[in-house]
């Protein structure tokens, strides 16, 4: 099985990350997931392709942290985060992440933690190309 | 001698990814910081975060060891 925190280039399957947390434990009851797509459109314009750069060690370091955090705070089973790094055009899967846990509440809010954490502690950069030139993303709503 | 990374925007702006600090003994993160900053004011306007062998470092006092790893960063924006 592949690791559950991960930073690649390649796409990842959405399918095979949730059979993989399923596996973890049959006490689960509840799987929630994010999975982050790139627009094609950001600020009023057209957007060709988004570039991601990362501190590599550091963000899987910081990701595994995540994880380790999650799982402690909101008593999840098993959790999982894969995040691409590389280019990526519009529609493709940029960010994954899924929470297990026994009911829905925890999986639920647990997910939305780790997406925000995600934002503010984990170095990645993302660059968007435009028709009109490139441009690096400062604010992350 | 410290090593230094520079990523995304900044790596930008300063047109490098990675840069070499004398060692000195009792160097701090912030006089790396300070160094830097003088060489490459504009690439540091967006510099937010510091980090010193993979961790964050909050207290800019840091001192640092001979062959530390450090990272001067801007906002992140993953996910």
């Amino acid at each position: 099985m592949k690791p559950a925190v991960r930073i690649q280039l390649e796409d990842f399957s959405v399918d095979e990350e949730v059979s993989a947390i399923k596996t973890s434990s049959m006490r689960m009851g509840g799987i929630a997931t994010f999975l982050g797509c790139a627009r094609d459109f950001s600020e009023g314009r057209e957007v060709s392709e988004i570039s991601f750069e990362a501190y590599g060690s550091m963000a899987l370091s910081e990701l595994n942290r995540l994880r380790t955090d999650a799982v402690e705070q909101f008593g999840l089973l098993d959790a999982r985060l894969v995040h691409r790094i590389g280019t990526v055009k519009g529609g493709d899967n940029i960010v994954l992440i899924v929470a297990g846990a026994e009911h829905r509440a925890p999986a639920l809010e647990a997910c939305r933690w780790m997406i925000d954490e995600l934002k503010q502690r984990v170095p990645i950069w993302k660059k968007e190309i435009t028709p009109q030139g490139e441009s690096w993303v400062t604010s992350h709503p | 001698m410290i090593k230094v990374l520079f990523f995304g925007p900044v790596a930008s702006r300063i047109g490098i990814h990675q840069a070499t600090v004398a060692f000195r003994s009792g160097i701090r993160i912030q006089d790396v910081r300070d160094e830097l900053a003088a060489q490459y004011p504009r690439a540091f306007e967006i510099v937010c975060f510091a980090a010193a062998n993979g961790e964050h470092v909050r207290d800019m006092s840091l001192p640092l060891a001979d062959d530390s790893e450090v990272a001067f960063m801007a906002k992140f924006s993953g996910g």
